[in-house]
């Protein structure tokens, strides 16, 4: 039996590096695949409280989230790839004006 | 017991692969820290009885997430990438933050009583599952097949060329 405060603290842990990859680094891809990092710790916190609460919610709702999590990788490598065209860089600093 | 140590070793492999995905200078390493960190995951969904969402996490994220990762790593030049520099004491102040969010609600966690978990029957999850999913949560699945609809047409419009014939 797994106590449910090892999975909370585990889902913690992952998503707290998610976000400080998300706000460390300045490359985009690495800052799309730290979001997908954030979303695994959520799925991994609904996937324990559904286990713990003995109740299908939890994995409905981290399917949800796997589907906005696809959903945002693409639209962001769309967007990645169309920077990467006008700027021939990946990196965030490169960023700083409003003319397309 | 055998299955809380199969949870410790994935969720150490996780935590650990998920580090080194943020750390690594190579973007083509980080995304296979990440395969990685998406497999361990799913090793933990599947002791936590979640077997249908491990499965579709190795499908859609092994599968899926993580080889567009790497096609859009070959597709953008790897040599053009200028090193990325950020002094160190706002890199400090950056990792710190998210650090003190953690431990603040891991107190909070540990501090909150939860109620012990009711006994569950094998097999009976999957059905219920199946059930809840087409029936209560129709709308909110029918409104996810629309987005993933205007994803395809956004990703489409937002990273085609002006230009068929422009080479850039």
């Amino acid at each position: 039996m797994i106590p449910i405060e090892a999975v909370l603290g585990l889902g913690l842990i992952v998503f707290t590096i998610g976000l400080a990859g998300v706000l460390v680094r300045k490359n985009l891809v690495i800052m799309l695949m730290s979001l997908e990092l954030l979303l695994n710790g959520v799925n991994i916190i609904l996937a324990g409280l559904g286990r713990h609460l003995n109740s299908p919610r939890g994995s409905i709702f981290a399917l949800f989230v796997i589907i906005m999590a696809v959903s945002e990788a693409a639209v962001g490598f769309a967007l990645v790839l169309s920077y990467f065209r006008h700027k021939k860089s990946y990196d965030t600093d490169a960023l700083n004006d409003l003319k397309g | 017991m055998i299955t809380l140590a199969v949870f410790s070793l994935f969720g150490v492999l996780a935590v650990v692969s998920a580090v080194l995905v943020v750390v690594q200078k190579n973007a083509m390493h980080s995304v296979l820290y990440l395969a990685f960190t998406v497999l361990a995951t799913a090793g933990v969904f599947f002791t936590l009885q979640a077997e249908y969402l491990g499965a579709i996490q190795i499908l859609v994220y092994g599968g899926g997430i993580v080889v567009l990762y790497i096609f859009v790593i070959i597709i953008v030049n790897l040599k053009e990438i200028v090193p990325e520099q950020r002094r160190l004491i706002p890199k400090i102040f950056l990792v710190g933050v998210p650090v003190l969010l953690c431990a603040e609600v891991v107190t909070l966690v540990l501090r909150t009583g939860f109620p012990a978990a009711p006994p569950r029957e094998d097999g009976a999850g999957f059905k219920e599952m199946a059930e809840m999913f087409l029936s209560s949560y129709l709308l909110p699945f029918e409104a996810a097949s629309v987005l993933l609809l205007a994803v395809l047409v956004g990703a489409i419009v937002v990273a085609r060329r002006k230009h068929i014939d422009d080479p850039d």
